[in-house]
């Protein structure tokens, strides 16, 4: 099986460098003979990317150590589903995984059912395939998940008990999605820059991708720092590892491409900023393989010093090349059609976002990048900390947190009418009012007030918007008119509740980071302590054994006054195939804070040594991950023309959006006489 | 003032302020890397000042204090090896032969003072008999611990 395996990876090599090969060609010739062949071997690259998947999962959940990667990562006492999970564990499996997940979605792209096939179709295919292709080399010459065993043990070493935890099982898969799907806006990108087809259709094929990327590579990131929360037993949930701002670089860069994307398709403002973050999204995701698979960075994870990460900075350094020289030979092309008509106009909140997400970007780069970079001009490497990455972010948080806030009352090309600035002064009454408020309740610390004013802000000038937009509606009746303002601009509030999920995000990183309380303590049994507001008494221990491990839990009653009382469960977790400790904190959330506790060893049968956290507002942090998934749906789900049928991306029927980026209406694509027949038309009622 | 020229100076100040702050926590934050080989031969310049060195915990030198809040070993470079003693909370796979990395103060007599210690989570591209082999003489046992 194992040889099957390998010859199915080669055939997806094979397959997938000449569907880009003959993809690229048949669009350069347009000969639908060489493009069908280019799908053809494209859809069979694939086909055999997926058995070698199948291969893995298989040989994953039944223990088939004749395969070394199984034999490397899983046990035979490992439940099925984290077995199953040991795929995107090593190297060689996240890297399938990865190459498969870009094989999925080349697929859908290339074959999503359109009215009107698109012009950057091919190109953008080949380009898909070109990375496809490139992913599995790496595999095949680098790191081979269907290598067999030299010789086949009784056993498998087992998975790491770290990472034997739910937000595991979804963690990396989710990240590398978000990773792959980066590559279908760089692919369409680089496509325009080829084609020079740089007009704003490329942008508004790539926003459904740009939206899905965006939105899995958060919640992916918001996973990992939940394991981390629930696993390492520290309390804290980001600690500026260069892991972590590996996938934090290309969400931010990528949040930075939507913004300016709408400001392309709406103002024809920011071609070239388009263009330029589409690449640069992607070659952060390449740039974060790298950090993670070459060994040279300092991090917690023990990643292995391997040429593989190095093949990650030769392609991250060739994107950045390739995009100057061809920004640089379209340079005339890429002018903007008209300039920022005002700093209160919603292009100029736009451009002033994209321009401090990309400084916070670079800030996180560069302290990433600190160690390599130190080397040059320091004769020891340095690291930065902490503090370097927080002052960066106070400030520029705190600009984008105000610039999201007011995005409701702001139009395209022209500031606020007078009703929305009225709004907006009583929203900012408000916010300023939640602020004091925040401050009689005993809050001091001047981040924790102007994050709370301008969230309330942010919840104001929404609801303020709405109401707006309402009493522009027909039917005179409040809740129709309101109900009809959300159907007839679903992804506008769509976007709306992905900007409320960013402020709960604040919320909860503002009152976990500067409200956290913590205790150490040693208890007896049925002793009882007074702290933050609670009784919490030590009932006893607690002994499970399973197969794979012994759990040794310690059982806390707690009573706060306010609610029942209620029992937490910290607990230390010995693994016996590993012979290795874990310890499994146990946290009571609520949505004023969570209650976390780690049991530390214990003194014998009759005392522990615990840590109590009380950390404010968590469960708001994990809540904006719901409700910016809820809300990317809207822009990431195809539109339906009324008939039924697909509205194209690219030519044919165009979208006809409002003021507010609504698709309203269809328009075709006209030739140029009907064009300048319009012109003369428009021109005419113009002067009439 | 054009628009365009406003948006511009706006950008200037902003990102000199961003830069300003990033200096600012730079300055207060950073650390050298150093290796335990590197640590010891550079010994001179880098007492004082806040260090992170990576090693190995060297076998035979772990002591752990029973409360875990205290531990001293060796940790082992290519060449030499480093005095280690640590304050504060442990992590929980902290054994000998596995890669950790120590944050703290070199003093004049050479011992590294830790404040905190961190494994290294072998975890993701690295398999456990390639990154860290169980060397299971001096580990806790089942009852040792709780």
């Amino acid at each position: 099986m194992t040889t099957f395996g390998q010859l199915c990876l080669l055939a997806a090599f094979v397959a997938s460098g000449y569907a880009a090969f003959t993809s690229f060609l048949g669009w350069r010739r347009e000969s639908p003979r060489l493009q069908c062949g280019g799908q053809c071997t494209g859809v069979a690259g694939f086909l055999a990317l997926t058995i070698v998947s199948a291969i893995l999962a298989v040989a994953l959940l039944v223990g088939d150590f004749r395969f070394a990667y199984v034999a490397q990562y899983s046990s035979r006492l490992l439940p099925w589903h984290y077995a199953l999970s040991a795929f995107w564990v090593g190297q060689a499996g996240s890297l399938l995984f990865w190459a498969w997940s870009v094989g999925v979605l080349a697929m859908l792209y290339r074959f999503w059912p359109r009215r009107t096939p698109s012009p950057l179709r091919e190109p953008a295919f080949a380009i898909l395939m070109a990375y496809q292709c490139f992913l599995v080399a790496i595999m095949v010459f680098g790191a081979d998940p269907m290598q067999p065993s030299l010789a086949v043990p009784r056993d498998g070493a087992g998975l790491s008990p770290l990472l034997q935890h739910p937000a595991m099982l979804l963690h990396p898969p989710v990240v590398f999605l978000g990773y792959a799907a980066c590559a279908i806006p760089f692919a369409l990108a680089a496509a325009a820059l080829l084609s020079g087809r740089l007009n704003a259709d490329w942008a508004r094929a790539a926003r459904p991708w740009t939206f899905f990327a965006w939105a899995v590579l958060g919640i992916g990131i918001l996973l990992g720092a939940y394991w981390a929360y629930e696993e390492l037993g520290w309390g804290g949930y980001w600690g500026w590892d260069p892991v972590e701002n590996g996938s934090l670089i290309p969400w931010l860069a990528a949040t930075a491409l939507i913004h300016a994307s709408m400001a392309c398709r709406q103002r024809g403002i920011l071609k070239k900023t388009t263009l330029v973050l589409a690449v640069a999204t992607f070659a952060a995701c390449n740039f974060a393989a790298f950090l993670t698979r070459s060994g040279i960075f300092s991090s917690l994870h023990a990643f292995s010093q391997s040429p593989i990460g190095w093949m990650f900075l030769l392609l991250f350094a060739a994107l950045v090349a390739g995009m100057m020289v061809l920004v640089i030979r379209r340079h005339a092309a890429l002018a903007a059609d008209a300039s920022i008509s005002s700093l209160w106009a919603r292009e100029g909140g736009v451009a002033a976002s994209v321009f401090v997400l990309l400084l916070l970007a670079t800030a996180v780069f560069v302290g990433t990048a600190s160690l390599p970079i130190s080397q040059v001009f320091f004769p020891h490497k340095v690291l930065v900390g902490e503090g370097f990455y927080n002052n960066v972010l106070i400030p520029t948080g705190l600009l984008l947190l105000a610039a999201m806030a007011a995005a409701p009352l702001t139009r395209w090309g022209a500031p606020p009418e007078k009703r929305q600035w009225q709004t907006l002064a009583l929203a900012a009454g408000g916010g300023a009012a939640i602020a004091a408020l925040a401050w009689l309740s005993g809050l001091r610390h001047p981040l924790e007030m102007v994050v709370a004013g301008l969230a309330a802000a942010t919840v104001a000038i929404l609801l303020g918007a709405w109401i707006l937009d309402a009493r522009k509606g027909s039917a005179k009746i409040l809740w129709v008119d309101l109900l009809g303002s959300l159907r007839n601009r679903r992804r506008s509030y769509a976007g709306y509740a992905m900007h409320l999920g960013v402020a709960c995000l604040a919320l909860g990183v503002t009152g976990s980071s500067l409200g956290t309380q913590q205790r150490e303590l040693t208890l007896r049994q049925g002793e009882t302590v007074r702290w933050a507001g609670r009784n919490v008494r030590f009932v006893g221990l607690r002994q499970h054994s399973f197969p794979e491990k012994l759990v040794v839990q310690a059982e806390l009653e707690v009573t706060d006054g306010g609610t029942a009382p209620y029992t937490v469960l910290p607990a230390q977790e010995y693994y016996f195939l590993q012979n290795e400790w874990s310890t499994e904190v146990a946290i009571h959330s609520s949505w004023s804070g969570d209650f976390y506790t780690i049991l530390h060893s214990g003194e014998g049968q009759d005392r522990v040594r615990l840590t109590l956290v009380e950390n404010p507002l968590m469960r708001w942090m994990w809540l904006s991950g719901g409700m910016v998934l809820a809300g990317a749906v809207p822009w990431f789900w195809p539109d339906r023309k009324r008939g039924g049928k697909e509205v194209s991306d690219v030519v044919g029927p165009t979208a006809v959006l409002s003021p507010h980026g609504d698709r309203v209406g269809a328009t075709v694509e006209l030739s140029p006489q009907q064009q300048s027949h319009r012109e003369k038309k428009t021109r005419r009622r113009s002067a009439a | 003032m054009t628009t365009g020229r406003k948006l511009v100076i706006g950008g200037v100040v902003i990102a000199g302020l961003t830069a300003y702050m990033a200096y600012r926590g730079a300055s207060a934050s950073w650390q050298y890397y150093l290796t335990a080989d590197e640590c010891l031969a550079e010994s001179e310049s880098v007492v004082g000042h806040r260090l992170r060195v990576s090693g190995r915990v060297d076998p035979g030198t772990l002591v752990v204090a029973k409360d875990r809040t205290q531990a001293s070993f060796a940790l082992e470079g290519n060449a030499a090896t480093l005095r280690v003693v640590c304050a504060g909370p442990l992590p929980d796979n902290l054994a000998e032969q596995i890669a950790v990395l120590v944050e703290g103060r070199l003093d004049d007599a050479g011992v590294l003072h830790g404040e905190k210690v961190l494994t290294r989570c072998a975890s993701k591209y690295e398999s456990r008999t390639s990154a860290s082999a169980p060397h299971v003489a001096n580990r806790t046992r089942p009852g040792d611990r709780l």
